[in-house]
């Protein structure tokens, strides 16, 4: 008996098993170079001093008896906490119009709310400055207040956060039980205690996940405040000024420490939301219709064509500074501020930097990321390496990207870091901008897996066939709508991103967002900002392009979906 | 259709067998997931040609038996030797086998003929060949025609069929049927039942099905295999298994039976109350608590003569015959006895009547107090 327990305990390698274990390794060293090696080279750094000694925790000790430093701490929160309270009051009261009401338009509503992500969070600061600066034309709306600094901050924020929150809680929304609100109906609950008892209970994860979203994405953004925050400054513009401005590694370090505490805190919250939401809603739960109320529909179609109304203006403002000659003293019409005369090297070469960079994302990432959740959700054996793997692959959305460019410095441009030669080459961009956004893709990628028929991989190796045909000819098609989604969301997001990328692009490999913000500092205000209207109208084609693919797709050679 | 049947044949068995040629041997197979034993000691040999069932409570850990031949999971200890060969530590792509799984897992994105196909793909066989294969497979399934539709575009049934026309493609040795029918309602499940039990006798495959239905596995295998809580509590054909059960649990798994709490009294006899009645020999000391299993049909019901007497307390009408539940008047418990409608105008049945029981000794067995328990 002992003597067969042995013997039967070891499975012999076979070449499929092997090329499996080869890519998962190579899946766990992608994140492990991209990942944790910079960020650990960033914690390094925040104990040294500038001659590279250890010497503890002294620069966080000389961080604290800075009150010029320290203050942006209470900054930061302050700009977070009141956007976080815009963006997710006002997205609910849109999300409850979407969802609840039978307001008009919810299509157009909804195509116009997604708008503001399209763009680089640069643009809608430009705009305000246009709006609400010491020209703007909106000036007296702020009464005697400067748009420079909070006001200007939480404006800019609120404009391309809102579209996060937006779906978060138009997702929360949707799931609704008809049965409750029946029962509360037949049991005559007047409709504010049926919104406290059932509606507001029944979104309450989905609330509180998208109250963290939008904190985190708030506390670490940089395009705003970065143009509109004038003397004001937060968390974030003090990594790019201590690390670009002051040549100061170790304070940079030091600052990304602190901006990391409130991401990762409301990474854990998020996660531990996630775990509870599981089975909220019953399988018998049947979806809830509104009935018309014109009173109430148009009332929340007002409420909603007015936020669309601001995000058409805001775009528009871009649009318009960008093809007038002179803001205020010569409004004539002109194409020149496309020239980009502003920058030495045209401005064009960053817009094509800028899109090889969102193609190379859009496609290895996808790919890669896929591929990586595949091998996680979808293979035996190797238990602690695929654990390993999707533990590191839900990290990316706890690390800002100031914090992630600076690590890649740190660890990159290294002496004697044998991957040295990635510094400053379009390859460290890729690598940076796929890490930076792997966690949605990670995210979507499992979903669309975990609704895949869990014996298809079991059928294949029955059949004999590897493992790699089953995933090209069944797995990577079945799953093609979450595939395009991906790369989309790659493509947007590396065409619109400032932040990590900032710290990391060298004069050959300028992208058209840093583009926008050397403009900005060199006073070239309509140049930045169409630039900035470049990289959304880009965006827009793009993500125009995959809907139409998208539809074609379903239509022609996914044909099998509408056989049913 | 004949030439088809004897290729098909030919492929599988190359030399003619004998029905006791073993062509599976499990060999003490224990499969442990943390501190829960899934499979405690299995050691089961399955003949070549054999339509083996596997049946048992969910849990009971068949489906992971089945899962372990297919080596999808891996035995904690054990070894499996199919036709001679040690395959316990193959991968799943190098055993011999096809499967249907209880979802089918057919690909949603490939027509019926590239799902049947699949497999033949892959060996680098000559277009050809593969045609005049899967239009083989279809006929044998009943689906030619459909080769272009998709699998949503099929019914339930045909989707099974499909599913089973793929796992036969590539002429495996052994045919893995893991609930195949319970996705189907009730009517095709009947239809489909005798299909796929006429197809495997025809081809002579090897087949293990599992399943929680005990209709299927007697209507359909050749030995069942009656599983509980990871052990094997009983082997034999479905009239072994249904007429002696080895185990209290056997017999309570399988059909309706009566259980009663008796007192054992000698080889051959027991007190229900303290009516002796007589049972088929046992080896449970006098004098034990036991339990009595009797199967409803076989209790007899006259309105005068015997010693054990029963109340009517509820009479069912179910067709062929009537369920009649009787409480024991002296011993106080209940007993379930099925007449035949033609018999039961004879004894003009209605409920608080008083009625002689007979049980056949021959259909009364004795088991442990304590064990029927599923």
């Amino acid at each position: 008996m002992i003597a067969n327990a042995f013997s039967t305990s070891a499975t012999k390698p076979s070449l499929e098993s092997l090329i499996r274990l080869l890519a998962l390794l190579a899946g766990v060293a992608l994140l492990v170079v991209g990942l944790l090696f910079p960020l650990v080279a960033m914690l390094v750094k925040s104990l040294q001093d500038r001659a590279g000694d250890f010497i503890g925790l002294a620069n966080f000790a000389q961080y604290f008896q800075t009150p010029a430093l320290v203050n942006s701490i209470a900054n930061s929160l302050r700009v977070a906490l009141m956007t976080t309270v815009a963006v997710v009051g006002l997205a609910f009261v849109c999300a409850y119009g979407i969802t609840r009401t039978c307001m008009p338009g919810k299509r157009l509503f909804r195509m116009l709310a997604i708008l503001p992500i399209l763009a680089p969070s640069l643009l809608p600061a430009i705009s305000l400055v246009y709006l609400f600066g010491n020209q703007g034309f909106l000036r007296d709306v702020l009464a005697g207040h400067s748009i420079y600094g909070p006001i200007g901050i939480v404006i800019g924020m609120s404009f391309w956060i809102f579209p996060h929150a937006l779906m978060l809680l138009t997702t929360a929304l949707t799931n609704s039980d008809a049965r409750l609100y029946e029962a509360a109906e037949a049991l005559g609950i007047p409709k504010w205690r049926t919104f406290l008892t059932i509606t507001l209970p029944g979104v309450r994860y989905g609330l509180i996940s998208c109250l963290f979203v939008v904190f985190t994405l708030a506390i670490t953004d940089f395009g705003v405040p970065k143009i509109i925050g004038g003397q004001f400054s937060v968390l974030a513009t003090d990594v790019y000024r201590q690390v670009v401005g002051q040549q100061n590694f170790q304070m940079g370090a030091v600052v990304s420490v602190i901006l990391l505490l409130p991401a990762v805190l409301s990474f854990i919250v998020d996660r531990w939301i996630q775990r509870r939401q599981v089975a909220q809603l019953s399988a018998r739960a049947v979806p809830w219709q509104p009935t018309a109320n014109p009173l109430r529909d148009w009332i929340f179609a007002l409420l909603c064509y007015t936020v669309a109304g601001v995000i058409l203006l805001v775009i528009g403002t871009a649009v318009y500074a960008s093809l007038i000659q002179f803001w205020p003293y010569n409004l004539s019409f002109t194409l020149e501020h496309y020239t980009f005369q502003g920058m030495a090297d045209g401005g064009w070469g960053a817009w094509f930097n800028s899109l090889k960079l969102a193609f190379s994302v859009a496609l290895v990432g996808t790919l890669v990321i896929f591929f990586n959740a595949w091998l996680i959700e979808k293979s035996e054996g190797y238990r602690p390496l695929r654990q390993g793997l999707h533990f590191m692959a839900m990290l990316p959305m706890a690390v800002p990207g100031m914090v992630l460019g600076l690590a890649y410095i740190f660890f990159f441009n290294q002496a004697g870091n044998p991957l040295n030669w990635l510094y400053g080459t379009m390859a460290i961009l890729v690598l940076n901008t796929l890490v930076h956004f792997y966690t949605v893709c990670h995210l979507t990628s499992v979903t669309a897996l975990k609704q895949l028929d869990p014996e298809f991989e079991a059928v294949g190796a029955s059949l004999k066939v590897p493992f790699w045909i089953t995933f090209s000819r069944v797995t990577l098609p079945v799953s093609l709508p979450a595939v395009l989604d991906i790369s989309v969301y790659l493509f947007v997001n590396a065409m619109t991103t400032v932040s990590a990328v900032v710290f990391l692009y060298n004069s050959d490999t300028r992208l058209a967002s840093v583009a926008v913000l050397h403009l900005d500092e060199a006073g070239y205000f309509a140049s930045a900002a169409a630039m900035a209207v470049l990289i959304f109208l880009t965006s827009l084609v793009v993500k125009l392009l995959h809907a139409v693919l998208t539809h074609v797709l379903l239509n022609n050679a996914q044909r099998w979906r509408l056989a049913g | 259709m004949h030439t088809t049947m004897t290729s098909l044949l030919a492929a599988d068995s190359p030399a003619v067998m004998t029905p006791t040629t073993p062509h599976l041997r499990i060999n003490t197979v224990t499969k442990r997931f943390g501190s829960f034993t899934a499979l405690d000691g299995i050691s089961l040999t399955i003949n070549e040609g054999e339509f083996v069932c596997f049946l048992g409570p969910s849990g009971c850990g068949k489906t992971t038996l089945l899962r372990t031949i297919a080596g999808l999971t891996k035995q904690t200890t054990g070894t499996l030797i199919q036709r001679g060969n040690d395959i316990s530590a193959l991968p799943t792509q190098a055993r011999d086998f096809g499967i249907v799984f209880q979802s089918y897992a057919l690909f949603p994105n490939l027509t019926v003929f590239n799902n049947v196909a699949y497999g033949l793909r892959n060996r680098r066989v000559d277009r050809a060949h593969i045609h005049a294969r899967v239009a083989e497979l279809l006929a044998l399934v009943n689906l030619t025609g459909s080769e272009t539709k998709y699998p949503a575009a099929l019914s339930g049934g045909q989707q099974q069929r499909v599913a089973l026309a793929r796992a036969l493609a590539t002429e495996p040795g052994l045919l893995l049927l893991d609930e195949p029918l319970s996705a189907l309602d009730a009517r095709v499940r009947g239809h489909l039942r005798s299909q796929i039990k006429a197809l495997q006798a025809r081809l002579g495959v090897t087949t293990i099905m599992v399943t929680h239905d005990q209709e299927e596995a007697l209507t359909m295998a050749d030995r069942i295999v009656v599983m509980n809580h990871g052990v094997i509590e009983q082997v034999g054909t479905p009239a072994e298994i249904y007429h002696q059960p080895a185990s209290a649990f056997v017999a309570s798994f399988i059909g309706s039976m009566n259980f009663l709490d008796v007192t054992v009294q000698g080889s051959t006899q027991a007190l229900v109350g303290s009516t002796p009645c007589a049972c088929l020999p046992h080896t449970l000391a006098s004098g034990q608590a036991a339990q009595l299993a009797i199967r409803p049909e076989t209790v007899a019901l006259s309105r005068d003569g015997g010693a054990l007497k029963g109340e009517v307390v509820g009479i069912e009408f179910l067709g062929p015959f009537q369920r009649v539940t009787l409480h024991l008047t002296e011993a106080d418990q209940t007993l379930i006895a099925d007449v035949p409608s033609r018999d039961s105008s004879d004894l003009d049945l209605y409920v608080g009547q008083t009625l002689a029981i007979h049980l056949p000794a021959e259909a009364a067995r004795l088991y442990p107090a304590g064990s029927s328990h599923q």
